[in-house]
């Protein structure tokens, strides 16, 4: 039984684990990743649900190209209800597990319902025969890089993994869901992070998926020779431009800083006085003597934006320490060594958290005079708390609100419930305006916007086009790293389906996207009284211009009112 | 004159302006224009003893130079271009 182009979707009922394949609907063809979730999750999905209960649905899924020979094309969606922000949530990774998926013909895998018994753990094999539940209870309370050392003995070295460590089966709201990368180790350290959806993962009692497509080949185009074709030119162009990222975003870190957008102590200050030894540059540095060095997470990348991290001894620790984690685990906790947030970079990985959100929860922790700023040893400590499930564990596990609760403490900076990532929207105007506006909630990569100068004028319009254009690309699988635009896009998927497919309609495939996780939300009882930035973000300046957060509440609104398609949208690129 | 292309993230201090036509004969001349111009601007492309910083890139009609050779000569209609690496991961 299949759909369009042979297609099928896995149905997965937690309740009695059992599973169904069913085939995937022809007019879907061009949904995937992001829109092919937000889509299920409207149609099937109770808005008003419990997100750590039975009603709630869990997505994975790939996006449109994914699986085929196009470069940077592998990320994986992760969608469901959150129990962070209560609303829609997508939160997207590397690593090999949505190749795989798509290789098998598998668009998305739908997991409801939720076992009776919650001490339970169980596991989905996913392989070209089909799917099962099993029962995994040797696996119960394992961390990720244990797990997969655990499941390596019993697979096949072609298998990928999609998991979560003790936080998601804690049902902790800052949990992550795991995705291995393409290395032979299979370290699982691709996350999807924000939003929690480790959690839900755990309240359906699912430790882990596995993907064995063993040899099956990359999925073929319609246009076979045109496609290819398109993916030399395209990967032969980007090779020859600047490749802003091949030494990875944690290369950021001094412009950030030079723009006051690099948020020290609970963004309390705009710049750090560590950005020399947080600046990725070190971790570059220290290739040459300890090893490691970039590579690509996903098969099929030409971007290599991930680095490798190994310890003062030349064994692997972590991969990638990104920018974001170095901001909100490193500045914003007043910790200076970028060798401290490795470690605490390789422990989030590990119990299977967002950096970013547990980055902000120990801030606030210190900023309410908890811990000291800069106490690495501690965080360390907290974190291996969360693992073990303490009080004091499971409120930063929780996230940023809830340790604010905890504490008490006034300076929470969260839009939707969840924590502003590192791109701060005091000097960031238009980023602020994607914060509001998202339906993600905080959350740099549906739409950031690092432009400082940008007239008042163009704000709305800036975070629109860019969320618009991102929904698109967390659609098609496409890495925002490659910062592909709507023309390529529409390129891609026109060689790929044999149909003429036109930017514009990619243009209205992402802002359907949007539009579909807007009524979700709006379902699930959001109003504009949400739409707004906390009161530390309005009041707290930062920089020497003291900036802080002053965009009217109509000017934000602008976002949701479609602005006329321009030739510049066609070629704005992803970014995030 | 040449002109300057100016990467979003810098244009702050040009209050969003993209493109900033300037009298110079070299690409740190070019730069030190814009700079002069708008204040804060030179700082973000290089550092206190004039040197490019590491994470900027340059370009000269969409030819990549290197970071030590911003002494290059640039005539009229030129166009020098600064990149930078702006992400969050």
């Amino acid at each position: 039984m299949s759909g369009s182009n042979g297609d099928r979707l896995i149905r997965v009922d937690m309740t009695n684990q059992t599973v169904s394949i069913d085939p995937y609907p022809e007019d879907w063809k061009l949904f995937g990743g992001r829109s092919l979730s937000a889509r299920i999750l409207l149609e099937e999905c109770d808005p008003s649900c419990d997100p750590l209960g039975p009603d709630n649905v869990l997505v994975m899924a790939p996006g449109v190209v994914s699986g085929t020979a196009a470069p940077t094309s592998g990320r994986i969606s992760i969608g469901g209800k959150s129990p962070l922000t209560g609303g829609i949530k997508e939160a997207n990774a590397g690593g090999n597990p949505g190749q795989d998926l798509m290789k098998l013909g598998y668009r998305a895998v739908i997991v409801r319902g939720q076992p009776a018994d919650p001490e339970k753990r169980y596991a989905l094999d996913v392989t070209a025969e089909g799917a099962s539940v099993k029962e995994v209870p040797d696996c119960k309370g394992m961390w990720n890089y244990a797990l997969i050392d655990h499941l390596a003995k019993s697979y096949t070295p072609t298998a990928s993994f999609i998991s979560i460590g003790p936080a998601g089966e804690q049902r902790l709201t800052g949990a992550s869901v795991a995705c291995t990368d393409q290395e032979q180790d299979r370290h699982p350290a691709r996350h999807a992070a924000r939003g929690g959806l480790g959690a839900v993962m755990g309240a359906k009692g699912l430790k882990y998926v596995s993907v064995d497509a063993g040899k099956t080949g990359v999925r073929q185009a319609a246009n076979r020779k045109e496609f290819t074709a398109r993916c030399k030119t395209y990967t032969k162009d980007y090779l020859a431009g600047p490749q802003m990222f091949k030494t990875g975003t944690s290369s950021v870190v001094p412009v950030a800083n030079m723009l006051n957008t690099f948020p020290h102590k609970n963004r309390t200050e705009g710049q750090s006085p560590d950005a020399a030894t947080l600046d990725g540059a070190r971790i570059v540095e220290s290739f040459e003597e300890r090893g490691g060095g970039m590579h690509n997470c996903m098969t099929g990348c030409i971007v290599k934006c991930s680095n490798v991290v190994h310890d003062r001894d030349g064994n692997y620790k972590t991969s990638a320490l990104e920018f974001e984690t170095l901001t909100l685990l490193g500045s914003n906790c007043g910790i200076a060594s970028w060798e401290d947030v490795a470690d605490l970079d390789r422990l989030c990985d590990d119990v299977g958290l967002d950096t970013v959100e547990t980055g902000a929860a120990i801030a606030i922790y210190m900023d309410a005079g908890e811990m000291e700023f800069g106490d690495a040893e501690g965080a360390k400590r907290i974190l291996k708390e969360i693992a073990e499930g303490t009080e004091l564990g499971q409120a930063i596990g929780n996230g940023a609100v809830a340790i604010g609760k905890k504490t008490g403490h006034h300076r929470v900076p969260v839009v939707k419930g969840q924590a502003l990532p590192a791109w701060d929207p005091r000097p960031l105007k238009a980023t602020g305006i994607t914060y509001c506006t998202s339906p993600m909630g905080a959350d740099h990569t549906a739409g950031l916007i690092v432009n400082p100068g940008l007239p008042a004028e163009e704000w709305a319009k800036a975070s629109q086009q860019v969320q618009l254009v991102n929904a698109a690309a967390d659609s098609s699988g496409f890495c925002q790293f490659l910062q592909p635009t709507l023309n390529d896009i529409a390129g891609f998927y026109s060689e790929l389906t044999g149909e003429a497919v036109a930017p514009e309609d990619v243009a209205d495939l992402g802002w359907q996207c949007l539009q579909d996780e807007w009524e979700f939300n709006r379902r699930a009882g959001f109003t504009a009284a949400d739409d707004t930035m906390p009161a530390c973000i309005e009041q707290d300046p930062i920089g020497p211009q003291n900036l802080v957060w002053d965009v009217p509440a109509d000017v934000v609104a602008k976002a949701y009112e479609r602005f006329p398609n321009e030739a510049a949208l066609f070629e704005t690129k992803a970014s995030g | 004159m040449p002109k300057v292309k100016i990467p979003p993230p810098y244009q702050g201090p040009t209050q969003g302006m993209e493109r900033v036509e300037v009298v110079g004969t070299t690409v740190r001349e070019c730069i030190e224009a814009v700079g002069a111009r708008f204040p804060g601007f030179a700082e973000q492309v290089f550092d206190a003893g004039g040197a490019v910083h590491r994470f900027v890139k340059l370009f000269v009609n969409g030819d990549e130079i290197d970071r030590a050779a911003a002494d290059t000569p640039v005539g009229e209609g030129d166009e020098v271009e600064i990149l930078a690496a702006i992400a969050g991961g």
